[in-house]
């Protein structure tokens, strides 16, 4: 079973703040599931060769073998040029842009506002 | 009225074009409906207080001369699709007060054809579910027997549409939440294939396996709403136009993968399984035995990309630019509480989950070798749509299951998903229509048997589904 430091760490490395009972309860459920996904590993027919695992699984299903369909998952290129984001040309924030006049929609939703900032925590605190 | 919120949408949309009802009346009878029983069904998270009025432009649009088998039709929306100037919470509290900033592109197209929003559904929160217990505003019931689950994550969609609440719905899938509610409620659900429909302002749960479709009454329906949802958008960069995939020729054969039916899937429901076959053969298509010899593991598979996606979207919930927002001594602590508080025990299980499958050290053992057996699962489809126009299974192993009877194993609420996940994994385009119903405690319960087709073949899908379900051509 996984322990509570790993669980204690987990939830470090998630920022995730846990009770003393969940931690209990996530050591079980997460031990639980890791077994039950353990088949993979045990599993004889699966070859978690570098070349297999670095490549989007989609995009790799049929080397060799192209002509058969379109892979699902391919590079998606453009010219690197100012666009909209409804991707016609033109300079971001122009008034037929996707998010032209959203402005202030996005900033209502700030959890805390001044003078139409989003005031935030200071990242670097003193020591005391 | 209440039976014209029992329309399919494409016979609304025959009554509508000919004047015979108004967009008015559909929302009215829906919400009648609504009235008398969504207290007790809570399909709803809210109930659009301007439906009416959305419903009476569509009239008038109507009388200007525009026309689109959607026009004035009351469509339910699950709460992870974003819809401009409204609460989209998906169904957590680190959401509760989110106004969506802009249209998701699904929305913008219903907009276009001119749907009516009748309100936003309830959901597993952020679709980490298969129950939609996991809402932190409580659970849906099951039109059938409120006894019983709808199924998830889109048990709201699945049950506003059984209930007579909404013409149609639309929902995300993202490990089956379109096919299995749609299965326990006695209805089509459809996911299409990876990239057809556009997840732009769709709250990202697995940006892998993600992909929005509808549920409906009908085959047809479906087909309406994906004809205007699909299509290549600026937006997501994984989406195409119609077309990108070869067009195959129909050979009328079916496969089915008797091994993964052996154990697990309740006698009766895999009686109406071979019954709907058999119906099928009738109309001329061949069924055959194959092997999908890794379909075995795809659940185990899901279970480790999944969790790896849900840790790395939900990391952008941090209470600094929008949603919930608490304050701790320090910076950690901000996060940690807003996180530690606002998301349901669901979510943060997969956060951890996912957070411990990616981490150094563990990332070979489980992602890598998930990631390689998914490539695998994914080539052994891909050859056995070569043989078969489709692949057919139940939709899931058993009816609905009471509510409460799955909440203190999650492993066994996953194992609902055993059948759908595959699709997700290898982005192929699945469909679940009902195939019967089976009593059990004396009430009849629908199920579902699910087609899996080839990357880009939704056409063969529907043609399969008009079939088996009767539904003239």
């Amino acid at each position: 079973m996984i322990s509570k430091e790993e669980i204690q760490n987990l939830a470090e490395l998630a920022r995730l703040k846990l009770t003393e009972e969940e931690t209990a309860s996530l050591q079980k459920d997460i031990s639980n599931i890791l077994d039950y996904v353990g088949q993979l590993s045990a599993s004889k027919g699966v070859s978690a060769d570098k070349e297999a695992s670095t490549d989007h699984p989609l995009m790799t299903y049929r080397e060799g073998d192209a002509s058969l369909s379109a892979p699902l998952v391919h590079n998606v290129m453009r010219e690197d040029l100012p666009r909209l984001a409804s991707g016609k040309a033109g300079t971001p924030h122009a008034s037929d842009d996707t998010l032209a006049g959203k402005e202030e929609s996005l900033k209502a939703a700030f959890p805390k506002r001044e003078s139409g900032y989003n005031v935030v925590r200071k990242i670097i605190q003193k020591d005391e | 009225m209440s039976n014209l919120a029992e329309l399919s949408i494409t016979e609304a949309a025959k009554k509508l074009q000919a004047g015979e009802i108004t967009s008015v009346d559909l929302i009215r009878a829906c919400r009648e409906a609504i009235v008398a029983r969504d207290a007790s069904i809570h399909a709803y998270l809210e109930v659009f207080a301007d439906a009416e009025e959305q419903a009476k432009a569509a009239d008038e649009k109507r009388k200007n001369g525009e026309s689109h088998p959607l026009l004035g039709i009351p469509l339910a929306i699950k709460d992870n699709i974003l819809i401009e100037g409204r609460t989209a919470s998906a169904a957590s509290k680190i959401l509760e007060n989110y106004v969506a900033s802009y249209d998701a592109t699904v929305i913008k197209k219903l907009k276009e054809a001119g749907a009516v929003f009748i309100g936003r559904t309830n959901m597993d929160e952020f679709a980490h579910g298969s129950s939609t217990e996991n809402s932190a505003y409580g659970p849906t019931k099951n039109p059938h027997d409120e006894s019983r689950v709808p199924g998830g994550s889109s048990g709201g969609s699945a049950a506003a549409v059984a209930a007579g609440f909404a013409l149609g719905a639309l929902g995300t899938d993202t490990g089956g939440s379109i096919r299995e509610p749609a299965s326990f409620c006695g209805l089509v659900g459809f996911k299409p294939t990876y990239g057809t429909v556009s997840r732009a302002g769709l709250v990202a749960m697995g940006s892998s396996l993600d992909q929005a479709g509808p549920l409906t009454h009908t085959v047809a329906d479906a087909e309406i709403i994906f004809n205007t949802i699909r299509g290549k958008d600026a937006l997501d960069s994984t989406s195409h136009e119609a077309g990108f995939y070869p067009k195959r020729e129909i050979k009328k054969k079916i496969g089915v993968p008797r091994g993964l039916l052996a154990n697990g899937v309740d006698a009766d429901a895999l009686e109406h399984f071979e019954e709907s076959l058999e119906k099928l053969k009738a109309q001329g298509y061949e069924i055959v035995d194959i092997e999908l010899p890794s379909a075995g593991l795809a659940l185990a598979i899901y279970y480790v990309i999944m969790p790896a996606e849900v840790s790395t979207n939900l990391a952008r919930f941090d209470g600094v630019r929008y949603g919930l927002s608490l304050r701790g001594d320090n910076l950690w602590e901000d996060y940690a509480k807003t996180r530690g508080e606002g998301f349901g025990p669901e979510a943060r299980r997969r956060i951890m989950l996912g957070t411990y499958v990616l981490s150094s050290g563990y990332y070979d053992a489980y992602y890598g070798k998930a990631t390689a057996a998914r490539a695998q699962l994914t080539a052994e489809v891909a050859r056995a749509l070569d043989a078969v126009d489709f692949i057919a299974t139940p939709s899931a192993p058993s009816p609905a299951p009471k509510l409460g009877e799955n909440a203190s194993d999650p492993l066994k609420m996953y194992l609902l998903d055993i059948f759908t996940v595959t699709a997700n994994l290898t982005g192929n385009p699945a469909i679940s229509l009902p195939m019967g119903v089976v009593p059990r405690e004396g009430k009849n319960l629908p199920v579902g048997i699910q087609f899996t087709a080839a990357h880009g073949d939704e056409a063969g899908l529907f043609t399969v589904g008009k079939q088996l379900l009767g539904e003239v051509q």
